[in-house]
């Protein structure tokens, strides 16, 4: 690597030197608490998949540039210079963490691993070594973000098909409206994503609750979060806050993701408008009987996987919990739970690599969690957690059937 | 020369390690609080209580700890425990707190007890990161700093047990450590004879020596945790 590009590398870690960055960066003691807590480390067990095993990689690299001890006395803290091995280094911790901060949960001075990590990602994306694929989706989505009048009209089509879905369901007489978008003054803002299941079930939840509803011309993910580059993180994120504010909505109501959820609830800053999780506004609906649903209609054993982002990372746990309580006659509850849930191990944007075999290994704790439970239907609300709960299901040939907490909602929804 | 180094290490060193420990944490904290904050908030959940309870439940109970390691929360708690009360009893070899005497005790707090127990809990970090996982992330300022702690509180023990000495005129009295601390808080140094004709001299500046290094590194290590602590519970729940 030469002296040019390691400067470059240099500033891009100095702007990333935040307030929180600063103190986590000198905080670890190395105690080692954190060190069994990932669900990748428990299914491969090798020191680079601890969380202090990732966070040490790019600490060495702070303290070479950025401490008087690195740079002085390098052995002290074991500081590492830039190079080529160090960037795989990098780009194994990085892209080997979803993001869940379960390690986070346990560490004794409460250090975000994945904040710290973040560092790693850009260096990753500045030296064009972060994985194609995650770029490519960010940059279509920056693309869409740029250009959306063209994307309206073919959009508008897709979504004008789905509107049967909903009429067929609620066995109305006509499918005019049922998916509205576009709509000024509406109460609600649905940001859903580009699969059909994650705008019909709610697009059935909103239309049984009679509500004033439009439908985002954007998907909820954010690629960006997860290549790891936060200027277009932003931008896609402000994609949709400046519709919801062009609209003059009321509460922005995100689909079935946790990390677009998180992203809009917490780190873009306060908005003019409430931000709600679809599972938080279903379970709304419920409790005020705007919905009808079958009260344990479902009699198999059925789980709940805490996606990491919806759960411990934003609080949402008791919503999703009251609902399958109402609509199972056997609900069992996974252990360790919550805030402590092992992490599925498909965050992070993960999912969207081809790397199913880690996948699957790193997938093994959320399996002996489900095959404890004795579940036949492991629900979960983030798109994330499904996809990797049926890479998990394929990969250790599992009898459980996997299922959105909005297609659970749908399917047993009274008509009236 | 050898004087002069004891001397040395008894007077400016001191000036100069204390100077460093509170520059150093304040310029740690300026670099922190002029970086520029984060406009989101990292945050986790569920946030049972109000949040300066929480930080200081988290922060001085380390409650993750003894979820995960009952034996490693034991030592935690310990050591730390251990250095609070060192240092109660190190003010009063300064001079005479009534507060600090609100149960009775002579001086040096613990009957040698209290140096005791921060020298094994020290010595169970240092023999744990000898093993794995932990020998795996441990880095050389990890035992390095482990070393350094073990040999301030091995001399500093040493001074106090030598208070048993007495009747042989070994020990330093608590008049002469109060006679020449509170000379250097006062920035008038003094250096008494009972201190620098005793047959422990060479101890105590080997106690005070590591000390200092202990102070200077303080700041610039990975014991500004005791400080960043806080701070960074404060994040976790906001």
């Amino acid at each position: 690597m030469d002296k040019q590009k390691i400067e470059e590398l240099k500033k891009l870690i100095r702007s990333r030197l935040n307030r929180p960055m600063r103190y986590y960066l000198d905080l670890c003691t190395r105690c080692g608490l954190c060190y069994d807590t990932c669900h990748v480390y428990q299914g491969i067990p090798k020191r680079e998949y601890s969380p202090v095993g990732r966070a040490e990689v790019v600490r060495k690299v702070y303290k070479k540039y950025f401490r008087p001890t690195g740079k002085l006395f390098p052995y002290w803290g074991d500081a590492k210079e830039l190079d080529d091995t160090v960037m795989e280094e990098l780009y194994e911790a990085a892209f080997s963490c979803t993001g869940c901060r379960r390690c986070m949960a346990f560490c004794p001075f409460g250090i975000d691993m994945p904040h710290i990590l973040s560092i790693a990602k850009v260096l990753l994306i500045a030296n064009e070594t972060a994985p194609e694929e995650l770029v490519m989706l960010t940059d279509a989505a920056v693309e869409k973000g740029e250009s959306i009048e063209m994307f309206k009209e073919g959009f508008m089509d897709v979504v004008k098909d789905l509107q049967k879905n909903v009429q067929e369901k609620l066995n109305l007489p006509s499918d005019e409206g049922l998916i509205p978008m576009d709509k000024k003054g509406a109460n609600i803002l649905y940001v859903g994503l580009s699969g059909a299941h994650s705008i019909v079930n709610p697009a059935i939840i909103f239309n049984a609750a009679k509500e004033d509803w439009t439908l985002s011309f954007f998907e909820g993910v954010n690629f960006g979060a997860f290549a790891g580059d936060p200027e277009k993180m932003d931008f896609i994120a402000m994609r949709i806050i400046n519709e919801a504010i062009e609209l003059g909505v009321n509460e922005v109501v995100v689909v079935e993701c946790g990390t677009a959820y998180r992203i809009m609830k917490f780190l873009m800053g306060k908005q003019p408008f409430k931000v709600s999780s679809i599972v938080e506004v279903a379970h709304r609906y419920i409790k005020e009987g705007r919905i009808k649903v079958k009260e344990g209609a479902i009699t198999e054993p059925v789980t709940y996987h805490d996606p990491c982002q919806l759960g411990r990372n934003v609080g949402v746990f008791e919503e999703p919990r009251e609902i399958l309580e109402m609509l199972c006659t056997n609900y069992v509850e996974m252990s360790p739970t919550r805030e402590y849930n092992w992490c599925c191990g498909g965050g992070g944007g993960l999912v969207a690599l081809d790397n199913e075999e880690f996948r699957i290994k790193s997938g093994k704790p959320k399996k002996d969690q489900i095959v404890a439970t004795g579940a036949k239907i492991v629900a979960s609300a983030c798109e994330n957690c499904v996809m990797q709960l049926g890479t998990i299901q394929a990969g250790y040939n599992l009898d459980i059937e996997v299922k959105y907490i909005t297609e659970l909602v749908t399917e047993n929804l009274i008509v009236e | 020369m050898w004087e002069s180094i004891y001397a040395f290490v008894m007077v400016p060193m001191v000036y100069i390690a204390f100077g460093v420990f509170v520059l150093g944490i304040l310029y740690k904290l300026y670099v922190v609080l002029s970086s520029p904050p984060i406009k989101g908030t990292l945050g986790m959940f569920p946030q049972t209580l109000p949040r300066p309870i929480g930080v200081l439940r988290d922060s001085l109970l380390v409650p993750t700890a003894y979820m995960k390691d009952k034996v490693f929360w034991f030592f935690i708690i310990v050591f730390h425990a251990a250095f609070l009360l060192l240092f109660l009893g190190h003010l009063e070899l300064i001079q005479e707190f009534s507060i600090i005497q609100i149960i009775p005790h002579e001086i040096f707090l613990g009957k040698g007890f209290v140096g005791i127990a921060l020298i094994v809990s020290t010595l169970y970090f240092l023999f744990r990161r000898f093993r794995p996982p932990y020998s795996l992330i441990s880095v050389p300022e990890d035992y390095m700093i482990l070393l350094i702690l073990f040999l301030t509180m091995i001399f500093g023990s040493h001074m106090s047990m030598a208070a048993a000495y007495g009747v042989m005129g070994f020990d330093v009295s608590v008049a002469d450590y109060r006679t020449y601390l509170s000379s250097l808080v006062a920035f008038r140094p003094v250096l008494p004879a009972g201190i620098t004709y005793s047959p422990h001299y060479v101890i105590l500046v080997l106690h005070i020596f590591f000390a200092n290094l202990f102070l200077i590194l303080f700041p610039f290590s990975k014991m500004i945790h005791s400080v960043f602590t806080f701070i960074a519970h404060n994040t976790k729940r906001k």
